[in-house]
Order: structure tokens, then sequence, then C-alpha cells
């Protein structure tokens, strides 16, 4: 079991090196100097680019004006986990992830509007709530007080893990007799498919009592997988993994089990 | 279970291989390098602000200024580090605050609780002060009102107090005058017989005796010529005749002789008073037309009589006195009233010497005056219920009295007590006392025979209907029985026998219980008064109505007496009147 809290620190302190690049276009007078940041690969991107927007500020002088970010041309949504991000779109690719920062047009069709991260804790929380509804018919959830909601909060904005930690504990309880949670909460996306991701009800135990795995789901989700790269946190679990511990362990903050499935790279 | 739990290290173990093994990769290769790049970074900016800044002034003070913004650069780090320290600690007191302030809010929610059970209870408890409140109006006005009728009550019994008194005040007012009245009357009486007395004394004293020096012993006793020897020869004279029982009538007449001297001073004018009816010798006359009307009472009169003497008529009624009137040539004045019954007078009788009145009344008792004497000498009580007759009896100082009480009783007027009383089975409405015997009549039509003494009933005899009065004739022979089924029956006493002449007459109807019906002094005539007013007259000889007397009378007649000398009848009515009859 220490493995298992190695496992916990290890995901939440996981980081990715990114490059934020101004955009070319919308470059001033003066040559914006890129900015290189290690992103935290559990959190969203607009709670941790204060500090780029302040950078990139000083060379647009422009007010009050909405960042957003774009990867090779992919305007990159605030509202998925960073890590999902880069899993998604630059998992095999050199690093430091270089993102560009835009500050005109806006993608309205893409892209969601931030005006604060008031916006982001609701949809975390509303992530949060969706994952218990999942595992415990919402009772753990529903069970605790605001603010024990605000410290889940509070830990994630301010990168406290035993902050969160206190509190994720009792999401991730289960009755015994249960064997698991009564639902998984995952996600599994794909870039090249049309549907953002694959959300579908899964039990963690099978009706005979034994124990779903990775390689289950994958075969109930997807009938081929061979060419398939299957990404948790960056990393490729072994299929026989148990569902039921990734959920536990493996799982964003928001309590997800967020799939990454990218081609295999050729090489 | 080994396989498993290799197999379960197996992936386990992998997958912490592979999270290591990023870690190396993406982040501390790059951890370093960023971390100085933004240092570096950092600097440049601030150095070009640096730069832009001083440029702007002079150009020696740059080191200075360079070292001092070095310095204001460290400076600031280290604040930046004790404000950083001090955000820890302010956010710990924070923290600490909410704590504190989840607390007092608890504590005030459970104040607040508390505070709701406590008004809840206080709005109870005033609800029931109200009610009480309420009550205690409620009996207080009650009270209020009780008071108030308590003292309307008390005023009301003042009130009756105060009328109470007056009124036994007033009473006893009248009861004084009443009893001054009384003793006046009484005195002015005593006064009046005293006067007379005095008078008749010094008449006495001056008027000459004549005596008849032929008679015999009785002659002795005239030299006294007091009043009160009336009396005694009264006496003497009834010894006489006891000894002379059985008296033909002219031993009457011859007796009559004797003694018509002696009462020279005596008041009888017409005829000579004797101790017995001289009916043989007078022939009764029927009366043709009324003399006299008189409104002779205050109220109905019941009896009337004539005296034996023929000159003094009684009349009494309901107004409880008798009234003595003298009669003189055809003509009725009042001489005196006797009064103390305290009742009705039933029946009258005078004595055989004229002496004494004696009245049966409804107050149960029979009276006896001496005539001119308005207050009795005698009351005979004893009986229970009115006395409907009371008669001298032949013996002296006897009275027999018959009553509705259905006894009929002998007194002794000396002791004035009664000597022997007869239960009988019905009421006694008139009673006759001949020698020896005392017939009586009652309610259940039968007439009783009594012997003197009352010790027994010798005879029954039936009558018509019931006997409402009853009439000896002057020789003893013939009884007239007055019955109340208007009928007049005569009986020979001495056969005895159920042959008897009856009466009657178109008209002629018995008023009530005790209409009195007589015959004349001769025995040749009925007299009796109807119901219609009128009085009616038999010849008894040829048993036809003689004659009948009508509107005179208003009302019907109670009772008629006829004259011991014939020649006049008087009837008396409930309406107050007393006709005079004669045929003159």
């Amino acid at each position: 079991m220490a493995d298992d809290k190695d496992v916990l620190r290890d995901v939440w302190f996981g980081r990715i090196p990114t490059c934020f690049t101004l955009n070319p276009d919308e470059a001033t007078e003066r040559e914006a100097e890129p900015y290189y940041l290690l992103l935290p690969r559990v959190s969203y991107l607009p709670l941790v680019t204060d500090k780029v927007k302040k950078h990139f500020l000083k060379v647009m002088k422009a007010e009050d004006v909405e960042m957003w970010f774009e990867y090779e041309g992919t305007p990159l949504k605030w509202h998925y986990p960073v890590g999902v991000l880069f899993d998604l779109h630059a998992s095999n690719t050199v690093l430091p992830w270089s993102i560009t920062v835009h500050f005109k047009s806006f993608p309205d069709q893409d892209l969601l509007h931030c005006p604060s991260n008031s916006v982001v804790e609701a949809h975390f929380m509303s992530s949060i709530k969706e994952a218990d509804a999942l595992k415990h018919k919402s009772q753990v959830i529903n069970d605790m007080q605001k603010k024990d909601h605000k410290q889940l909060w509070m830990g994630l904005q301010n990168d406290k893990f035993d902050q969160f930690w206190a509190m994720n504990r009792k999401l991730m309880e289960y009755s015994t007799e249960e064997g698991g949670f009564r639902y998984i909460p995952f996600r599994i996306y794909q870039t090249s498919s049309d549907r953002p991701f694959i959300q579908k009800l899964f039990r963690p135990v099978s009706p005979e009592g034994s124990a779903h795995t990775l390689g289950d789901l994958l075969n109930e989700m997807y009938p081929d997988k061979k060419r398939y790269q299957v990404l948790i946190h960056g990393i490729e679990p072994l299929l026989e993994t148990p569902l039921q511990w990734l959920s536990e362990h493996l799982s964003h903050p928001d309590n997800f089990l967020h799939i990454c499935v990218v081609p295999a790279p050729t090489d | 279970m080994d396989p498993a739990r290799r197999s379960t290290e197996t992936w386990r173990s992998h997958i912490l291989r592979q999270l290591k093994h990023r870690d190396l990769s993406q982040t501390s290769m790059f951890q370093d390098l960023i971390r100085f790049y933004t240092q570096l970074l950092e600097k440049t900016s601030l150095t070009k602000a640096v730069l832009s800044s001083s440029n702007r002034r002079d150009c020696a003070d740059s080191s200075s200024s360079l070292s001092s913004l070095q310095e204001q650069t460290s400076w600031m780090k280290k604040s930046t580090g004790e404000l950083a320290y001090q955000v820890v600690e302010l956010q710990q007191k924070i923290q600490i605050k909410t704590c504190f302030l989840q607390d007092q809010q608890d504590s005030l929610q459970v104040e607040k609780r508390r505070l709701g059970g406590v008004s809840d209870a206080c709005q109870t408890l005033q609800k029931q002060v109200d009610h009480f409140n309420l009550e205690n109006r409620k009996l207080k006005e009650d009270y209020d009102s009780l008071l108030e009728r308590q003292r309307w009550a008390e005023s009301k019994l003042r009130e009756q107090k105060v009328q109470e008194e007056e009124m036994l005040e007033k009473m006893l007012q009248l009861k004084n005058q009443a009893a001054a009245r009384m003793n006046n009357r009484n005195e002015r009486r005593s006064r009046a017989r005293q006067a007379t007395l005095q008078k008749d004394l010094q008449t006495a004293a001056r008027s000459k005796v004549t005596i008849d020096s032929s008679s015999s012993a009785p002659s002795s006793r005239s030299t006294s010529p007091k009043p009160e020897l009336h009396v005694s020869r009264g006496r003497g004279q009834t010894r006489l005749f006891r000894s002379a029982s059985v008296a033909s009538p002219r031993m009457f007449s011859s007796f009559r002789e004797l003694f018509e001297k002696r009462r020279g001073h005596s008041v009888s004018s017409l005829k000579e008073d004797l101790l017995y009816p001289v009916g043989f010798c007078v022939s009764a006359r029927v009366p043709a037309r009324s003399l006299q009307v008189l409104e002779a009472h205050e109220q109905g009169i019941n009896a009337v009589r004539f005296s034996f003497s023929s000159d003094l008529l009684a009349t009494g009624g309901t107004d409880r006195i008798v009234k003595l009137w003298e009669l003189r040539a055809g003509s009725l004045t009042h001489r005196t009233t006797l009064d103390g019954s305290t009742e009705g007078i039933t029946c009258i009788e005078f004595d055989p010497m004229g002496q004494k009145v004696l009245a049966a009344s409804y107050d149960r008792s029979a009276l006896l005056w001496r005539v001119d004497d308005s207050v009795p000498k005698v009351a005979l009580t004893g009986h229970s219920r009115k006395v409907t007759a009371a008669k001298f009896t032949r013996v002296s100082n006897q009275v027999v009295t018959g009553s509705l009480d259905r006894t009929v009783r002998l007194w002794d007027l000396q002791r004035t007590a009664c000597v022997q009383q007869v239960e009988v089975v019905s009421s006694c409405s008139d009673l006759v006392c001949s020698e020896n015997i005392i017939i009586s009549g009652h309610f259940d039509c039968k007439i009783r025979v009594w012997d003197s003494r009352l010790a027994s009933c010798t005879q029954e005899l039936p009558a018509q209907g019931r006997v409402t009065s009853l009439d000896l004739s002057s020789d003893r022979r013939q009884l007239l029985i007055c019955c109340r089924d208007d009928c007049l029956q005569l009986v020979d006493l001495r056969r005895w026998s159920n042959e008897r002449l009856c009466f009657r007459a178109e008209g002629f109807k018995c008023g009530s219980d005790s209409t009195r019906a007589v015959m004349s002094p001769d025995g040749c005539y009925l007299a009796a008064g109807s119901a219609d007013g009128a009085v009616y007259i038999w010849n008894v000889s040829t048993g036809t109505l003689e004659t009948r007397l009508p509107d005179k009378h208003s009302s019907s007649i109670s009772a008629v007496s006829w004259s011991p000398s014939g020649e006049y009848v008087v009837s008396v009515d409930r309406s107050r009147r007393a006709i005079l009859w004669s045929d003159i």
C-alpha cells in the first residue's frame, strides 16, 4: 500500500514542460520571448497560466482580452485536464510542448469562454459530482459539506496534495460487499473520432464476481485496438490492470479516469 | 493466490515503473532548465525595466542606482518572504476564526431554538392568564349583580316591616275603638237599667196595691209588690201547676180569674197573659190583610214568636240579635234588642211566664235572656253544630235543645249544664214539648217521641218528607208537621195512628229546611209561609186552603206565628221584612 501512496503522489505531481509562444501575428513592436513553464498534468489551463498571461501582456499592451491556446492549429479546450490535452495531442512529440498563445480571434465554435476561475471551479465540482453519481449514487458527495467541496477545489487550485486527498479519499471508498464502485467513471478520448469522448456505464466487477480489467473495458468499447496506444497520465498500464484499482489510483482530481487512445507510433 | 498476487504485483510494479520513467523523461530533465530560464527572464525583464528607467535619469547614477536597485530587490525579496509568512499566518488565523464563527453560529442556532420554545411557553402562559382574567371578570360581574339584588331585597324588607308596623297600629286602634264602644254601650245599658230600676222602685213605692181579701194563701204574697217576686210567683205558680198535671180547660179559666188581679202592674194590655196559651176560649180569626209591614232586621229573619200573652213579639235572624216588639192596637213598636249571640238566630221561644226569651243560635249555643235585659243571662253551649230548636220543657228550669249534630240535649238552667244527651240518627230540625214527652222532628223523615227525661225513645213516627217544623195544638192533642215535600200533616197524638190529615196547596212550597208552620190557637186553622212569599191558611175541618195572602213578601217566608189571642199573624221573610196580618 505504500506503493499505492507513491502512485498517488506521482500522479498528483506529474509535470509537463511547456513552452508558450505568442502568436507571431499578434506580436507588437517588441519581440516576445517564449515562456517556459512546467504545467501540472492534473490541473486546468486557466488555473496555471496566469504568469503566461502576465508575461505576454507586457508585450501585448492590451487589456481585458481573453487568452486562448492552440497547439499545431488545434485550439486547446481549457476544460480538459492539461495532462489529457498533452497525451491526446502531443504525447509522442518532442518536449517541451509548444503551445501558441493567442489573444485575438477567440474561436467561439471550438472553445468555451472562461471569464474567471469560478467557471473552472464549477466545471471541476460538477465533474466530481458526476463521478460520484456513477460511483456511489451521489451519496458520498452529498454527505460532504460545502466546506469539504471547497477544500477539494482549494487543494487542486493551490496544488496541495494532502489537503486534496484528505477529502478525496472519502470519494474513493466503497463498501466491501460491493467489491467496488457501482460504475467506473471513465472517459475515453480519441483524436480521430467525431465524438469528443466515450463515456458509458461499466461495472468494475463482473456478474460472476471477477474484477474487470482495462482490457475488458477496451474490448467493450473498442473491438479492435491493436494499432492504438492507451495512455493514462502519460503511461501505458498493462491491460490486465484491474479497473477498480485504476479508478482509485489513476483518476484525475475530478475522479474521472481519462483514457487517451492515440495511434501507435509508426517507428 | 500466489499467481494472482504476482499478477497484481506485475501490473502495479509496471505502473510504478512507467510513472517513474515518465517523470524522469518529462519532468526532471526540464525542471532545472525551466527554473533557470524563468529566473533569467525575470532578471532580464527587471534589468530592462531598470535600464529603461535609469536611461531617463543621469548616467552617472546608473551604477549607484543599480546597486541600490539590487539592494531594493534583495530587500523586496526578503519582504516578499516575510509577507508570504504573514500570509500563511493570516490564513491560519482565518481558519481559526472560521471555526470559531462556525461554533458561534451553532450555539446561536441552539439559542434560537430555545428562544422559540420559551416564547411558545410564554404565549401559552399568556393565553392562560387572559383566560383567567376573563373568568375573574365574569365572577366579579355575577357578584355585583347578586349584591344589587340583595340590596334591593333588603330595602323591600324594610318597607314591608314599616307597613307591617303601620297596619298593626291601625288594627290596635280599631280594636281599641271597638272596645271603647262596647264599654260605652255596656255602661249606657247599665246606667239605663239603673235608671229604670230607680224609676220602678219609685213608682212601686208610690203605687198602691189593692188586695182581694177573699183570696187565700196566694194573696198574702201580693203584699210585697216587688218586681222580683214576679219570678217567685211565677215559680209558685209553676209548682201549683205541676200538681195539676192533667188540666182540663175549665180549670185554666178559673185559675186565670185568680191571678188576673195579681198582675195589676204587669205590662199586659190586651188580654191576660197566662202561663199557657188559652186556645180554647179564643177563636182564631183568619187574617185578611196586612196591618203593618216592617223592615225589622238588618238581615234575613229566621224566627218569629208571639209570647204567651200576645203582646210581645220576638223576631230573630241572621243579624245575630233578637228584637222584641210590643203589639199595641194593631201596631208593632220596637221594645228591646237582645244581643249576645255571635251568629244567626234559628228559633225563639218565650217562657210560659213571658219573662224569659230562649233563642237557639248558629253559634252552637242556646241563649237565655231576661226580657228587657239585652245581655244574655245564660248560654248553653255544648252542641257541636248549630242549634236548630230550643224549647222550655214542662219541668221548670229545663230546656231541651236539638241540633244538627244529631243530638238532643236536656239542660238544667240553674246549674247551666247539660243533664242528658241522646244521640239520634239524624239531625233534629224542631222540637216541641208536652207533659212528659218531647217530640222531635228529624231530617230522616221521622218523628221521635221521647219521654220527658230523654231516657228513651218511646215512638218513632214516619213523616211524609223531611221534617222542617213541628207545632203542638193548644190542647196538646194534635201535632202539626211541616215537611219539605210541601205538605202539612196533622197527627193525633192520643191515638198515635198512622192515619193523618195531609194538607197541600197549589203554589205552596216549603222554602227551606226550617220553614215554620203554626196552628191557630183554636186549632181550626193552619198557617204556613211559602217560598213564593205568600201566607197560606188552611181550614182543618175542611182540609182545603182557606185563604192565601200574597204580594206583601218579596222573598220566601221563613216563619209565621199566630198570636195566642188569635187575632194576629206575623210572618217574616228572608228579606228582613215582618208583616202583621189581621182580619180587620
